[in-house]
């Protein structure tokens, strides 16, 4: 397998000193990286550099392509006039942002739509579906935009369980589609069902299997006083980790 | 003082004058109502509002020199939309701050100059609140043009726009580059606003660029729905206004904007007591 993602001692930041530093890790095509760290550790300017919205001032990015993001609901507006539909079809504005759409992205948009488990609801309001159903219709934005990486914010964070199950389930058919997931989060233990994890806290403090990666050192470096560390039980895991969230909203 | 007879509605189509209002505000209800949906959804009626006043100093400037007031209005509303979209780079909502600055500085310098321009209040009260009934072929022909533009703006430029409306921050991520989106609608807007100026003034551009569109936003589910009933209630009001304005002996630019304030009024008070969703067509 080829890399389709490789990032070497990047250093990003928003104008004054940088944020994150000393990242590095490669992806392969068709692996699924968990991003790991408490807020302001960095998950999200290593998006913004990834996606090309911020100078890294240090270091390399190679990429398969563009990367499609997916970011929390909650940051698109309930109160737009927009569809299901018409949201997954803003997946097809990248290189044609001024012309209309044509009867192929439409198309593109409803089996986007379809995908996600949401066939039947494609021209309710975006605002009317559930937290869960908004996550996956903006899933369907991105695999408009057909990337072979995607990055997805939190995206398994408040969603209800059906909606939690599909979305696992659309990840491992991506996955063996050869697109690669990167997918930030705060759920320690669902990290260890990935190919990897990246622990971030402002800087890169482990990357590798999560067998390998997820012990108490690495853990308390990554989130210090924001994980409760469980010891281990007979169960046969090392350790157990509860991260602590403080969102604002 | 005691009401005159309804006058028979065809009255609009009997004189050259009352006819070069009526197509022009069926062409400015086009541009204004394209346009005004866009504006509503990004939210930039402060922006709207105060380009059309920030062309006040330039016009009176122009008067002044002889100079085509049209053009004048053009180049302060071009570089208006510049001026705000740079200033407000860092905000989700392009320059609101700026917007208001930029407001209070353009009325200010605007009557300051007028002071020593017009030498009566008449010429002054034509610049702030338009005569829709003293219209020229070259008035009405601006108008068109600006209609064009709105529309081809729209249909080129509406799913980018809807795009970094819905989702500012997730829009680059999408390809579609926000600032330059941002640019183009405020650009757009200036420029076809400047149509409006000879109808209804540098103050009410915003009756036929953002009451028709407030509107058609409180009654529609989908972007295509708030531009087409954006469009049909800016026509409406517009007529409606000059018919009543007739019937009145009022100026018309103001008669237009009561009347569409009355409409948003009542369009609220309706959807606010309406069952949820029900005039929108959104299942509760």
């Amino acid at each position: 397998m080829s890399a389709a993602l490789a990032v070497e001692g990047l250093s990003a930041g928003y104008g004054g000193d940088p944020v994150l530093t000393g990242v590095s890790f490669a992806a392969e095509a068709g692996s699924t990286v968990c991003v790991l760290g408490p807020n302001g550790g960095g998950k999200t300017t290593l998006f913004r550099a990834l996606l090309g919205q911020l100078p890294h001032t240090e270091g390399d990015i190679r990429l398969q392509g563009h990367p499609a993001h997916v970011a929390q609901a909650a940051h698109a507006r309930l109160d737009f006039p927009v569809s299901a539909l018409d949201v997954a079809l803003m997946g097809s504005l990248a290189g044609r942002w001024w012309l209309p759409a044509r009867r192929s992205d439409r198309e593109r948009a409803r089996a986007a739509v379809e995908r996600v488990g949401l066939a039947g609801l494609e021209h309710t309001p975006y605002g009317a579906l559930s937290g869960g159903q908004r996550q996956r219709v903006l899933i369907a934005r991105a695999l408009v935009q057909d990337a072979q990486v995607l990055l997805l914010d939190e995206p398994l964070a408040g969603v209800d369980p059906a909606s939690a199950e599909t979305i696992t389930a659309l990840f491992a058919d991506l996955r063996a589609e050869g697109r690669t997931l990167l997918v930030s989060s705060h759920d320690v233990e669902g990290a260890r069902a990935f190919d990897s994890v990246l622990c971030l806290n402002r800087g890169q403090v482990a990357f590798g299997p999560p067998a390998e990666v997820l012990d108490a050192r690495v853990l308390e470096a990554t989130y210090g006083h924001e994980l409760i560390v469980i010891p281990a039980g007979e169960g046969g895991r090392p350790v157990r980790a509860v991260a602590v969230q403080h969102h604002e909203h | 003082m005691g009401l005159a007879a309804l006058p028979d509605p065809l009255y609009l189509l009997e004189l050259r004058s009352t006819r070069l209002a009526v197509a022009e505000l069926l062409l400015l209800a086009v541009a204004g109502g394209v346009l005004g949906a866009y504006v509503v959804l990004r939210r930039l009626a402060f922006y709207t509002h105060a380009v059309g006043t920030a062309t006040f100093p330039g016009v009176v400037l122009a008067e002044a020199a002889s100079f085509s007031p049209r053009l004048a209005a053009l180049a302060v509303a071009g570089a208006y939309a510049t001026g705000v979209e740079r200033a407000g780079r860092s905000g989700r909502d392009p320059g609101g701050a700026a917007t208001g600055l930029m407001l209070v500085l353009a009325l200010a310098t605007g009557t300051i100059l007028a002071s020593d321009v017009f030498q009566s209040g008449a010429g002054v009260d034509r610049l702030l609140f338009g005569s829709a009934i003293a219209l020229s072929d070259a008035d009405v022909a601006v108008a068109a043009a600006a209609a064009v533009i709105a529309l081809a703006s729209a249909l080129l430029l509406g799913r980018a726009w809807s795009a970094v409306a819905f989702d500012p921050e997730g829009a680059p991520a999408l390809g579609v580059p926000g600032r330059r989106a941002d640019l183009a609608l405020l650009l757009v807007v200036g420029a076809t606003a400047v149509a409006a100026l000879p109808a209804v003034g540098s103050l009410l551009v915003t009756s036929l660029f953002v009451v028709p569109a407030a509107v058609a936003r409180l009654l529609t589910r989908s972007v295509p729905g708030l531009v087409a009933a954006s469009v049909g209630v800016a026509a409406a009001q517009g007529l409606l206004g000059l018919y009543g304005a007739l019937w009145l002996d009022v100026p018309p630019g103001p008669a237009i904007a009561v009347l569409g304030a009355a409409v948003y009024v009542l369009t609220a008070a309706t959807t606010a007591l309406a069952p949820a969703g029900s005039l929108r067509g959104v299942a509760a």
